[in-house]
């Protein structure tokens, strides 16, 4: 019977990943918490690769997306705690925390490394009529409560122009506009007057689709020299999305190891930094006892910010 | 008299009103200032209505007295038998594994929608089943990168 | 724009695209001739298969498949003189009695090529009015968005057949579907139901697969162990040979049948949410009206055929454009393709062909070729169709059910959506079983969230309601609303009068 061979190599194809070998042994799975081809997910698909060679085994990004971060993140949560899921997670983490949206806490899980840093713009839309901050501000303390902002709301959308509005006392009205890409959809249109956005949309405001109009950086970013910063402009603010990979809390030892170097190995290819410009992005390693003390930090400072802003609900 | 439009109208209406009754009790949220309960209850509303017009409508409706003539034999026991099947297999799935389940449920419906007859029946209802496994695999998981369950039991 | 086309052309003819073209193509082919195996199950079984690739090689495939389906479906019409799909129907009425005068090979070639001629017409359409009406899109604000979507809900409600009423409940129900587990605009848990899965909401996909797979197959397995099916009636050493150019000259010689016609199935694709099944209807009775010889229709002439089925393919064209300037899925297969889209991070809408013009013109370019591939397909292959029509069922619905399971679980990577398919499958073949139409209800659970968001949206940026009707191209759009219902109450009204008394249809897809 010609059937019997089809048969064996069928049998022998599901058969064959059960031999165990060390660490890993099948693919890892990476949850990013947001839609595919967000800030977040281009990142990601940039890191894998890398990370999967240094590694010798295959990371595969899984997007679960929604709720402003946290159905991933509960995602994640669930996962047996064996080195096979990782959590890609950024600042928002701390404040849907603080701001109530979800329970889970960065404490739920163990560093691995930090990996980039994305400094955040004030970008307004191209159908407003301001040309610079001092316009906006101007035009904010004018009418206060009326113009509108698009933010992933209790997010770091949310939270970057929260600040800027307690720096200079005017007040905004949010809209929720949940991802990046929306929201400047929204700018586009002109259905928004203002957004938080970064160096990935530079085509968009080269092209005169979007305005930047402050970078919240301490210098001027070399990309788009002409944007001056908050500080320069007497705005005390610093605001930078930071990207990370967690994993779960109870995670093998030997896997955990085997992780932080390669995440540590991926972050310092030169190739990777060369691709993370291009998304306005900068590389920023911090292996994982120095990404445990920048979470803490940041936690603090998250919960600070929550309070001062009147959304903290815990 | 009640049809069978009345019923499922009568159904939709309960099932809204109960979903209705829960909307009341979610807060309000901090960060937006309409409640997460408040499309809810629109929708939820509408649906009410549109039910109890189905209800009405089919109360008001002449009954035809007409009994189909050549009314086509319908095999429900096998429809039973096919979701009965395919309930256990997802169930299934998270514990025995993709590759276990999918060859215990593909071999299962093959057998139940052509009963095998003779040994040259159930080799045939094997080899169906292998072959759809091991291609569904090797394709994902191999080729594609797309994660398949692993069993919580077996972790296979 | 030229350019870009010629690019994408150039780009699609690589291998690395051609080939998910054309086996999507195969495909599409192959299950559109099978009786009861419609275009949307057909995509939603080589939905998991793209989740793998990169998102035009997805695409691609789709595409081929849609544009397969469309053409394969006519095979099973003019043979067996049962319809392939839905989409399909109004072919059997002329295809089948030319098949059975003799010439069956004229019927399938007329409507092959009939095919080719409407789709390429549309693509025409697709190519010069998706960047316009893109251009367009961008102005609508949360409030007009708001006011489309009820819009098409309406429009969708109010072509069912059964009862208005029904169709509305069915939309609503859609909506409910939606508003359970989650609130999309903070992303909260709400209305649980205390079921652990539904905390992260019931995402659409595996509602649609679920729904629509379901109900399919257990309609076809609960008529099964009957009589035996019209299949093996087949004659399998039929002819099919027969001379192109008569068949091209038979088509070319009807321009206004072939020009109408394609023009109806482009505007009820664009149309959201309403599908090729009525699109086919329509054409063909649009051409009986037109027609010098009205009483001929339906004895197995060429104009019935050539009608049914450019009007199919053009509408294909008409669903890409909706699809790809507003971002709102023209019926079921679209739907999936928009599904594919966001798991591949691609935000359909108005900026989605600026900002991924490769993509958008990969995606013409795609279209275009495929009418190629098919038509090289079916010249090779259109004996071995004839074999294929026949596969078992009791080995095509496991592996078709498996890969429903797959697609759903490879979606969000959890059970959750397995669970989600489980439950839809059961829900689907009950309201096929109590006469609840399907479109509505899936085009409700495809909208309801984006329904919330741009009503919560449009109330955050301004609180005053009355810009729902104040705006004008949101005011408008509530006003066609209104209208179509009107119009439908109307139709049925005028129907229930006319004949009283009726048999129920059967389900509707």
């Amino acid at each position: 019977m010609k059937i019997l061979p089809a048969v064996a190599c069928a049998l022998a194809a599901l058969v064959s990943a059960a031999a165990s070998a060390a660490y890993p042994e099948r693919p890892i799975k990476l949850i990013v918490p947001w839609a595919a081809g967000g800030d977040t997910d281009v990142i990601y698909r940039t890191f894998a690769p890398l990370m999967q060679k240094q590694l010798g085994g295959t990371i595969v990004v899984a997007n679960v997306g929604g709720a402003s971060g946290t159905k991933g993140a509960k995602e994640a949560l669930a996962a047996p705690a064996d080195g096979y899921t990782i959590f890609a997670v950024h600042d928002s983490i701390h404040a849907t925390y603080y701001t109530g949206v979800a329970d889970v806490n960065y404490t739920d899980f163990e560093p691995i490394c930090l990996v980039s840093s994305t400094p955040s713009i004030v970008t307004a839309s191209p159908k407003t009529s301001w040309r610079d901050m001092k316009a906006l501000l101007a035009d904010a303390k004018a009418r206060p409560g009326q113009i509108t902002v698009g933010a992933t709301l209790g997010s770091t959308s949310h939270f970057f122009p929260a600040m800027v509005e307690q720096a200079t006392g005017v007040k905004f009205k949010y809209v929720s506009y949940e991802g990046t890409a929306p929201r400047m959809n929204a700018l586009l249109g002109g259905h928004v007057d203002l957004a938080e956005s970064n160096l990935t949309q530079k085509g968009k405001a080269d092209a005169g689709q979007l305005r930047f109009l402050a970078i919240a950086t301490a210098t001027r970013n070399d990309e788009i020299p002409n944007v001056p910063t908050l500080k320069e402009l007497g705005i005390d603010v610093e605001y930078a999305v930071n990207r990370g990979l967690l994993a779960l809390k109870g995670t093998p030892a030997d896997a955990l190891a085997r992780l932080r170097a390669a995440c540590g190995a991926a972050a310092r290819d030169p190739g990777f930094a060369e691709a993370m410009k291009k998304q306005g992005t900068l590389v920023r390693y911090l292996d994982h006892d120095a990404y445990a003390a920048f979470l803490r930090k940041e936690d603090g400072l998250n919960k600070a910010l929550a309070k001062e802003l009147g959304l903290l609900k815990r | 008299m009640i049809g069978r439009d009345g019923w499922a109208g009568l159904v939709v209406l309960a099932a809204s009103l109960v979903l209705f009754a829960l909307t009341l009790r979610l807060e309000d949220s901090p960060l937006v200032p309409i409640g997460p309960g408040f499309y809810p209850r629109i929708v939820l509303g509408a649906t009410a209505l549109l039910a109890a017009w189905m209800v009405l409508a089919d109360l008001l409706a002449a009954r035809r007295a007409a009994p189909r003539a050549a009314r086509v034999r319908r095999n429900y026991a096998l429809v039973w038998l096919m979701f009965a099947a395919f309930g256990l297999y997802v169930g299934t799935l998270a514990y025995l594994g993709f590759r276990i389940a999918t060859l215990l449920y593909v071999a299962a419906v093959n057998a139940l929608l052509d009963r095998p007859r003779g040994a040259r029946g159930w080799a045939r209802v094997a080899v169906v089943a292998l072959a759809t496994t091991a291609a569904v695999y090797v394709v994902f998981e191999r080729e594609l990168s797309v994660l398949l369950p692993r069993g919580r039991w077996t972790d296979f | 724009m030229f350019e870009l086309l010629g690019a994408g052309l150039a780009g699609m003819l690589q291998l690395k695209y051609l080939a998910p073209l054309a086996i999507g193509a195969l495909v599409g082919v192959v299950g559109g001739a099978i009786p009861g195996i419609t275009i949307t199950m057909t995509v939603i079984v080589v939905l998991p298969f793209t989740f793998g690739l990169e998102p035009l090689q997805g695409l691609a495939a789709m595409i081929g498949v849609y544009v397969g389906g469309e053409t394969g479906g006519l095979i099973a019409s003019c043979l067996l003189g049962i319809p392939g799909k839905p989409s399909a129907v109004a072919t059997t009425f002329d295809g089948f009695p030319m098949a059975r005068k003799g010439e069956p090979g004229r019927a399938i070639w007329l409507g092959i090529w009939a095919s080719i001629f409407g789709g390429l017409l549309g693509a025409i359409v697709l190519i010069a009015a998706t960047e316009p009406l893109a251009r367009f899109a961008l102005q609508f604000g949360p409030w007009e968005y708001f006011s489309l979507f009820i819009l098409a809900l309406s429009m969708v409600a109010g072509l069912v057949e059964s009862s208005l009423a029904k169709g509305l409940a069915s939309g609503a129900l859609g909506c409910v579907v939606t508003i359970l587990g989650n609130d999309p605009v903070l992303g909260r848990e709400r209305l649980t139901l205390g079921i652990p899965w539904l905390e992260g909401g019931i995402p659409f996909l595996p509602v649609l697969i679920g729904v629509f797979a379901f109900a399919q197959i257990m309609s076809d397995v609960e008529k099964m162990g009957g009589a035996a099916s019209a299949e093996q009636a087949l004659d399998r050493g039929v002819s099919l040979a027969v001379s192109h150019a008569r068949v091209l000259w038979d088509i070319l010689s009807r321009p206004f049948v072939l020009l109408w016609c394609s023009f109806i199935g482009l505007v009820i694709g664009v149309l959201p949410a309403i599908g090729g099944s009525a699109a086919n209807m329509l054409a063909w009775d649009q051409a009986k009206k037109f027609s010098r010889h009205p009483e001929k229709f339906g004895t197995g002439i060429p104009e019935g055929i050539i009608a049914s089925e450019s009007s199919n393919n053009a509408n294909v064209a008409g669903s890409l454009v909706t699809i790809m300037a507003f971002g709102i899925p023209g019926d079921a297969v679209t739907a999936v393709m928009l599904g594919a889209l966001t798991v591949h991070g691609i935000q359909s809408g108005p900026l989605f062909i600026s900002q991924n013009a490769q993509i958008a013109y990969g995606m013409f370019a795609a279209y275009i070729l495929a009418h190629a591939i098919v038509l090289a397909i079916l010249l090779l292959g259109v004996r071995w169709m004839l074999r294929i029509v026949v596969v078992p069922r009791s080995i095509l619905f496991p592996v078709v059910l498996v890969l429903c399971t797959v697609g759903a679980y490879a979606l969000g990577n959890a059970m959750a959506s397995v669970y989600v398919l489980l439950v839809f499958g059961v829900a689907g073949y009950a309201m096929v079983k109590v006469g609840f139409p399907l479109a509505p209800f899936i085009l409700g659970v495809i909208l309801g969230d984006q329904i919330e968001v741009n009503l919560i949206r449009a109330l955050m940026t301004n609180p005053d309601p009355w810009l729902f009707l104040t705006r004008p191209i949101s005011g408008l759009l509530l006003g066609a609303a209104v209208l179509s219902i009107a119009a439908a109450l109307w139709q049925h009204h005028r129907q229930r009068r006319r004949m009283a008394a009726a048999g129920a249809g059967d389900a509707d897809f």
